[in-house]
């Protein structure tokens, strides 16, 4: 027979100021099975938790029913408590009369009140049939995967592997670094980002506890926290890496050109390649669109018609230690991980929407990762900025903001967040390279929130003279040599006209190629923008709604390098967190299957978003559904697919919900 | 060839090299109109099978019967829907089912206020003359043309241009007969579930008092449990003794998954069911579902 003890907080005045908690209290106790009432100044105090702990000896309860917050605040706590009173955690309910009630209806105090006892009955109803619930125990397999080599990604290996657990560190390129190895210099301190980069990424390459798999991609994860599987496809090389020395002959050797992806396409690099001088790892890769002998082997597959292209092979006939290898095949590797980490980075906008800035028309209108690379000493340029169109240094540098970033037209409303950020370090650079550089940079505000921010933008401005103003650019055409930039100067009210050598899109940050498929095969969320999205905007920065996979860097929103790394190490402690436990609790509040009743349909897998439903073959040759604990959210979307009611939610059983409903409705 | 000839030689074949255990079929009924199913394990029996127009009884049923042992059963083209709908819910294993298709002229059945044999409205209505799944076809195939969807019956349309209130009215005239005999779950090759919700009592969804809102409430529900899965064998009403129109029911929710889905179920066994279906990113249209 249930015992039910019936708390009500007063949660100070928010919610006794509005429901009238005596009333609440004398017709909780009229209730079938409730054999204890009482009221709390606040239940969650060291006072109301000692007082419930009592209430449960005393009266022998046990069922409690706690008419209070929301769950999702003290839920953790109550349970705590009771379970440290004897009582299984999960025979308690928890009615939320300060969300529901008082706060939504804080006029109304007959209402309130009333609503107030309604759910109050309603709990009673629910945990009347509670059945207690044990939480299962699984392994952990103590070895992390981190996706994206970028600096997230290496801060959080690093962190990871420093922790003293094995790491997988799987990069789509041939070399980690990121984004940031293509930065000359970085704000608002001005280090240059190859000088602060490279010790980390050589520490990666160098680590006894990181495995690093370049050039490879994670094609499906199975399992849940503690207990992944990943497939990783290794895209061959055909350099053995084993053999390759990265002296450096092949690369320099080789005829074949391609744009450099790392250059953004303002440099060339070869066929066989590693994508900047410090990659890490240094040992190249071939590139098979651009090697000579595939498009030969190719030609010869085709039936060898029309022009015979050149056999090529220089590379192998140069190489010292014959590590170049024709016959080596993509190869997909299988790793279990307790954890993984996805910090796959950013791309910038397409901005060939935007017809009227020239973007792609006009040869020396270009993107402000192109003007990275060219003022980068290691870059095609040598660090020489040139005007792409005929090499000659610029003098009047425009650059326009926002391009891709808070314009709903091209269905980007948010801040890109660094991009005011960069053009101020970009025009300053522009100074220190040649004084007689004049910029201007078209914006719409100035974001400088950050620690010495504001004063770096100050610099641009004092310093190095930049011209701001304010307003949006209407039109790019060329004109004797010149690019002329039309815009609209709102603070002056009236227009400009500006003569330019150069013209800079601040491009926005969008998500990587393929964020989307990795977030799928992951069961993890994306927002509208393909954005991943993490668990709780403020408590949860780093977690996802998916047990044991954690995001870091701009896969999940625009950051600078500093809130990158802050990210990375914040997910390798969670890691380390989750790692560090030798078994982990399974959340008990699962679906569960009566195989008898099941008839095999598997309706309910289709309609599982987390595939935590497997098919098991009975003695008698029915096959029936299993749930897998570990991937199981408790959505219950399984319970309402199955007609024949073999399903059912521990926690949320169907005899539970109806009863609640039937004191609702009553 | 005779059509029932031709079953009987099969049959006789199937069993005698002991590729099935039993031939389900039909044999001669008692009342002139309807056949009855027979179920024929020796070889020395095949002479009582026969098909004719008297054939209406859906066999496909009793395959949830027999799911452990192979069985050939002799199945119309409605028939023959059901058996894809067994096997896209995984409810037989195709490999123990031998299919013995018949080209269908349409059949008849007792129809109340009907005098003498007629084909069933259904059937005078019905494109799909050849089956969708065989092992073995008896009959010469019709030429058909693209399978789309008939028009619904007349009688549905009748009952869609009534005001609500007399069609609520009709409805209750129907159900109010119901004695909740079931018979119409057990014909239904839908009808799968080992516990039906009328059964249960928690959560007790449908009272089990016979009266006309306890039974408005198990046709109600069962009518969703089969939309977008029935396939209009008619079996239901067949079995029904009061005659209440399940045909007319079911026929409306048919035709309205057909019209928003582009959706026929059982013409293939590996079609999802667009009610029963998650799948990533669907946006689709009215009528995309199948072209999708
Ligand atoms: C022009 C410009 C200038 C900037 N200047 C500065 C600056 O001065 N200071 C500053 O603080 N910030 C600056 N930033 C921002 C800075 O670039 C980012 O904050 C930082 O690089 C983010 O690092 P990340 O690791 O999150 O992403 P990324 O650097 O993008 O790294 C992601 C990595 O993941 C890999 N990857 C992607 N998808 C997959 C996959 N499916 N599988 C495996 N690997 C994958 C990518 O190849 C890449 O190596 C600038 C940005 C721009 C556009
Ligand atoms: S409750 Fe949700 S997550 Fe769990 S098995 Fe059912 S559908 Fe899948
Ligand atoms: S929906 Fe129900 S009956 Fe169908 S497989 Fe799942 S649990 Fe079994
Ligand atoms: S067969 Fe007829 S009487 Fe029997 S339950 Fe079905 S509808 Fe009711």
């Amino acid at each position: 027979m249930a015992r039910i003890g019936v708390f009500i907080c007063h949660c100070g005045s928010n919610i006794a100021g509005t429901v009238d908690i005596p009333r609440v209290v004398a017709e909780a106790q009229k209730l079938p099975m409730v054999v204890h009432a009482e009221d709390n100044e606040y239940t969650c105090s060291e006072v109301g938790q000692r007082s419930l702990r009592e209430a449960i000896q005393e009266h022998r309860l046990n069922r409690v029913v706690i008419g209070a917050c929301s769950p999702r605040m003290h839920e953790n706590t109550f349970r705590n408590t009771v379970a440290s009173a004897g009582l299984n955690p999960y025979l308690l309910e928890m009615a939320n009369l300060r969300e529901h009630a008082s706060w939504v209806h804080g006029d109304q105090r007959e209402a309130a009140t009333v609503k107030a006892i309604d759910l109050i009955r309603a709990a009673v109803a629910k945990v009347a049939r509670a059945q207690p619930l044990f939480a299962r125990q699984i392994g952990v397999t103590k070895r992390a995967l981190v996706i994206g080599g970028g600096i997230a990604g290496i801060q959080c290996a690093l962190d990871i592997a420093n922790a003293g657990f094995e790491v997988v560190l799987v990069e789509r390129t041939p070399s980690i670094g990121g984004r940031m190895a293509q930065l000359d210099k970085t704000f608002p301190t001005l280090d240059c980002s190859a000088c602060i980069l490279t010790p980390k990424m050589v520490e990666v390459g160098q680590h006894p506890r990181i495995r690093l798999l370049t050039y490879a991609e994670v094609k499906e994860v199975r399992g849940f926290v503690g207990n992944f599987e990943a497939d990783i496809l290794q895209k061959a090389r055909h350099v053995d890496h084993d053999k390759c020395l990265g002296c450096g002959i092949c690369w320099q050797k080789c005829p074949a050109r391609a744009p450099s992806e790392f250059d953004m396409g303002v440099g060339q690099r070869t066929a066989i390649y590693i994508p900047f001088a410090q990659a890490v790892p240094g040992k190249p890769v071939i590139d098979r669109e651009h090697c000579r002998y595939q498009q030969y082997l190719e030609w010869q597959r085709a039936g060898a018609e029309g022009k015979k292209p050149p056999e090529c092979r220089i590379c192998e006939k140069l190489c010292p230690v014959g590590a170049i290898d024709w016959e080596q095949r993509d190869e997909m590797i299988t790793e279990e991980f307790g954890a993984i980490v996805v910090a796959t980075g950013y791309k910038t906008f397409d901005h060939s929407v935007y017809g009227e800035y020239g973007g792609g028309r006009y040869p020396d209108v270009i993107t402000s990762l192109q003007l990275e690379r060219l003022m980068s000493a290691s870059g095609p340029t040598l660090g020489e900025v040139t005007r792409p169109s005929d090499g000659q240094p610029p003098k009047t540098v425009v650059f326009i903001s926002c391009v891709g970033s808070r314009d709903d037209s091209v269905g980007r409303p948010y801040c890109s967040k660094v991009c005011c950020m960069y053009l101020a370090k970009q025009s300053i650079m522009l100074k220190e390279h040649d004084p007689e550089v004049q910029s201007y940079i078209f914006y719409i505000d100035i974001r400088a929130g950050g620690k010495n921010y504001e004063e770096f933008v100050r610099r641009a401005q004092e310093e190095a003279g930049t011209v701001y103003i304010r307003g949006r650019v209407s039109k790019t055409y060329p004109e004797k040599g010149k690019l002329i930039v039309w815009g609209e100067d709102s603070l002056m009210g009236r227009p400009v006209q500006i003569a330019a050598d150069l013209v800079v899109l601040a491009t926005g940050i969008e998500p990587s190629e393929g964020a989307i498929e990795l977030a799928q095969t992951l069961h993890i969320s994306y927002d509208v923008h393909s954005f991943l999205v993490e668990a709780h905007p403020k408590l949860r920065p780093v977690e996802t709604m998916t047990d044991g996979v954690f995001l870091a860097g701009t896969a999940m929103g625009p950051m600078d390098i500093p809130d990158s790394v802050a990210q990375g190490s914040a997910a390798a402690a969670k890691v380390c967190g989750l790692l560090s436990k030798d078994t982990l609790a399974l959340e008990p509040m699962v679906a569960n299957v009566n195989a008898v009743k099941c008839v095999g349909c598997l309706l309910c897998q289709q309609v599982c978003p987390f595939k935590a439903i497997d098919t098991e073959t009975l003695r008698d040759g029915r096959i029936v559904v299993r749930i897998n604990e570990g991937l199981c959210k408790g959505c219950g979307l399984c319970v309402s697919a199955c007609r024949p009611g073999a399903m059912n939610l521990r926690g949320f059983s169907n005899e539970q919900l109806l009863a609640q409903v039937k004191a609702l409705t009553r | 060839m005779d059509l029932s000839q031709a079953i009987r030689d099969k049959a006789r074949e199937l069993l005698e090299t002991g590729a099935v255990k039993c031939v389900i079929g039909y044999e001669t009924g008692t009342d002139g109109i309807n056949a009855r199913p027979a179920f024929i394990y020796e070889a020395a029996e095949v002479d009582r099978l026969i098909f004719d127009e008297t054939c209406g009884h859906n066999l496909a049923t009793y395959l949830l019967h027999h799911r452990a042992e192979n069985i050939a059963v002799v199945v119309k083209p409605c028939d023959s829907r059901a058996i894809n709908l067994l096997h896209g819910e995984h409810q037989i294993e195709r490999d123990k089912v031998y299919i013995i298709g018949v080209v269908c002229p349409g059949v008849v059945g007792r129809q109340w206020g009907v005098k003498g044999r007629q084909l069933l409205p259904a059937c005078q209505a019905c494109t799909d003359r050849n089956p969708v799944v065989y092992d073995y076809l008896v009959g010469e195939p019709v030429a058909e043309g693209a399978p789309a969807p008939a028009p619904p019956l007349p009688e549905v349309e009748d009952l869609e241009r009534m005001p609500p209130e007399e069609r609520c009215q009709f409805w209750r005239r129907e159900f109010e007969r119901c004695i909740r005999c079931y018979a119409c779950r057990q014909a239904c090759p839908g009808c799968q579930c080992t516990e039906c919700f009328v059964e249960r009592l928690e959560p007790e969804w449908v009272g089990i008092r016979i009266d006309a809102p306890q039974n408005w409430m198990w046709h109600t529900i069962r009518a969703f449990h089969l939309a977008g899965r029935c396939i209009e064998c008619q079996a239901c009403r067949r079995a029904c003794p009061v005659d209440i129109r399940l045909d007319l029911l079911n026929h409306k929710l048919a035709w309205e998954v057909a019209q928003l889905f582009n959706f026929r179920p059982g013409m293939t066994a590996e079609a999802l069911f667009p009610l029963a279906t998650f799948v990533r990113d669907e946006k689709l249209g009215v009528g995309e579902w199948a072209s999708s």
